[in-house]
């Protein structure tokens, strides 16, 4: 184990909740976002192997019984968090009925801009923003539109979950959305959370949505990703959010590319030090 | 090629714009009359505190041992436009609120589309600018969350509960235009009040609701609110992320958000009663200004057209209303 990374384990297992999962923030209610990355940084940690146990358990426990996971104890909503569930069980190695159902659930949810309605509106609407509505990715929530991060933490779930689950329906909507995620980009070659134009007028990137879009494109081999690349590099060298640049230090990764990790100070924020330590350890990449 | 964000929203809203002619006019209101106050700061390095205390005083606003929630306009990050409430604002309103008596005062916001709440305040000079605000701050995106019975046509909405827990939410809110609701106010701020951990970034939830019932809605469920727009420097144009930056000189507060809104649409040269969120509140608030006691400044003194879109430039204000 690097030095780096053993007080950072420590630190998360320390502020692990009493029922197994982790909050936003110590001390704060558990919740499957927090918990998923705080289990993927703990998972190739022998010391804290209890942790993992108890938090695992509790993730498992979320599940509905549509196949989807609820965010949180309390909030029973069928939601994209589903995805970081699949992952983990990806990385896991646990391939069983939980995981067979969570991805039918997945591969049956997509953005309601490919909807019948959705395409009339858009007759309407042609100014405001443009994009493919022909090209569907998932959404949030159910019900409602497309968006990039939701899209590609299900590219990434079902990346990782084809070496585990057969499914016709599979290869076709991985295909649509990395192509939903490709006619989606930026004119500077990120990603922001999905408008690329409102009336003519291009938005910029974000830094954390742009890694989000690479962690999702993994794999996909398309010259034109070059420049994503190169972008995500530069704004990993410039962002001063601590999120961001471990989002896109994963990013990074996930298309092969030598990063050096950086030394930063702990955050009080679980995400930031459970994606750090994702980082350093290449979970994903 | 075709469109996104909302699509049904959007194709309601287009609807409503074809229809706009045919719309029932605004409510009169709930009875009596509603004060707001409009205060003149020429910039951000005026005497705010001044300011505030004033229009608070004008508005007949107490707050001693309650809690008062600030919730700041943060959406994007551009040192060159004018798309967040300005730090000046935020401390000076922190420094108001804890001078006459308010038992805590925090902040709290939930950005609709960045991901890092933190690094957004950090760049908007809230972290440098605003005493302890470490202590002070939430990430409403992130907060715990209550469910709370009806919103809308949906059986119930999570809400964070350092809002619900609040004595008085005030709305910190930034005048400027908005490409999908005609402008952004004390009302629209609200939409920071809804958890991105549940509804997503952006909280595309809301838009299918529709976006001027989610304002309502939100309005209708947190009734103990003050409005305090920053108008100093607003922005027009393609608001709210992309407009330019137009000065106004003025703080807008009020404890009936509509009316602090109708208002500062006729500082901004905009019709209130086509902004279909203000009409659609407007039982609960005044929107008519026979029916708002204006103190401070006139809207006439202070009144400052801000350029509209082609799209929205149906809801000018048509000179002498």
């Amino acid at each position: 184990m690097r030095e780096v990374t053993r007080p950072r384990l420590d630190y998360l297992a320390g502020i692990q909740n009493a029922d197994g999962g982790w909050g936003y923030f110590p001390g704060k209610e558990s919740w499957l976002e927090p918990t998923a990355y705080a289990l993927l940084a703990l998972h190739p940690s022998g010391p804290h192997q209890g942790a993992f146990e108890r938090g695992w358990k509790l993730v498992r426990s979320w599940q509905l019984s549509s196949g989807a996971w609820k965010p949180a104890p309390h909030v029973n909503e069928a939601h994209w968090t589903t995805s970081l569930a699949i992952v983990l069980h990806a990385v896991r190695g646990v391939h069983d009925a939980a995981l067979e159902r969570g991805v039918s659930w997945l591969l049956g949810v997509k953005g309601a801009e490919g909807g019948a309605l959705a395409r009339i509106a858009g007759l309407f609407t042609s100014s405001l923003v443009e994009f493919d509505a022909g090209l569907v990715g998932w959404p949030w929530l159910p019900d409602t539109s497309s968006w990039v991060e939701p899209t590609s933490q299900a590219l990434l779930a079902l990346k990782l979950a084809a070496k585990y689950v057969h499914h016709d329906r599979l290869p076709g909507r991985i295909a649509m959305a990395e192509r939903m995620l490709i006619e989606r980009r930026c004119r500077d070659g990120g990603w922001n959370y999905g408008n690329r134009k409102v009336y003519g007028i291009d938005l910029l990137c974000y830094p954390e949505t742009t890694a989000m879009a690479l962690i999702g494109l993994k794999g996909l081999a398309v010259p034109g990703l070059a420049p994503s690349l190169q972008l995500a590099a530069r704004l990993r060298a410039d962002s001063r959010s601590q999120l961001a640049r471990a989002w896109l230090t994963i990013a990074l990764q996930c298309h092969g590319l030598p990063i050096a990790n950086e030394e930063a100070d702990l955050a009080p924020d679980v995400m930031v030090t459970a994606l750090q330590l994702i980082a350093l350890n290449r979970v994903l990449g | 090629m075709t469109t996104r964000r909302a699509f049904i929203p959007i194709a309601a809203g287009a609807a409503s714009s074809l229809l706009c002619c045919k719309r029932p006019i605004a409510s009169s209101g709930p009875a009596g009359m509603s004060r707001v106050a409009i205060l003149r700061a020429s910039s951000y390095s005026a005497d705010l505190v001044d300011r505030m205390l004033r229009g608070i005083s004008l508005c007949g606003l107490q707050v001693k041992g309650k809690r008062v929630l600030l919730k700041p306009n943060l959406v994007e990050f551009d040192r060159f436009a004018p798309i967040n409430t300005d730090v000046s604002v935020v401390a000076a309103a922190v420094e108001v609120f804890e001078r006459l008596g308010a038992a805590e005062v925090l902040i709290g916001e939930g950005p609709g589309h960045r991901r890092d709440t933190s690094a957004l305040t950090e760049q908007a000079g809230y972290r440098a600018g605003i005493p302890q605000f470490e202590r002070r701050f939430t990430d409403l995106n992130r907060d715990d969350v209550t469910s709370v019975p009806g919103f809308a046509d949906i059986p119930g909405i999570f809400l964070p509960n350092t809002a619900l827990r609040a004595d008085l939410i005030v709305s910190v809110a930034k005048m400027k235009t908005h490409h999908w609701a005609g402008a952004t106010l004390s009302m629209k701020n609200l939409f920071g009040l809804v958890p991105g951990a549940v509804y997503g970034w952006p909280k595309n939830k809301l838009h299918f609701i529709g976006i001027d019932t989610s304002v309502v809605e939100l309005h209708r469920t947190f009734p103990r609110t003050f409005g305090i727009v920053d108008g100093i420097t607003g922005m027009d144009g393609n608001g709210p992320i992309q407009g330019n930056p137009r000065q106004s000189n003025v703080i807008v507060m009020g404890r009936d958000l509509v009316a602090v809104d109708a208002t500062c649409c006729r500082l901004m040269g905009i019709d209130p009663d086509k902004i279909e969120y203000l009409r659609l509140a407007s039982p609960r608030g005044h929107v008519q200004e026979s029916r708002i006691e204006q103190r401070g400044e006139s809207i006439l003194s202070t009144r400052i057209e801000y350029r509209l879109v082609p799209q929205m430039a149906h809801l000018r204000l048509q000179s002498g209303g």
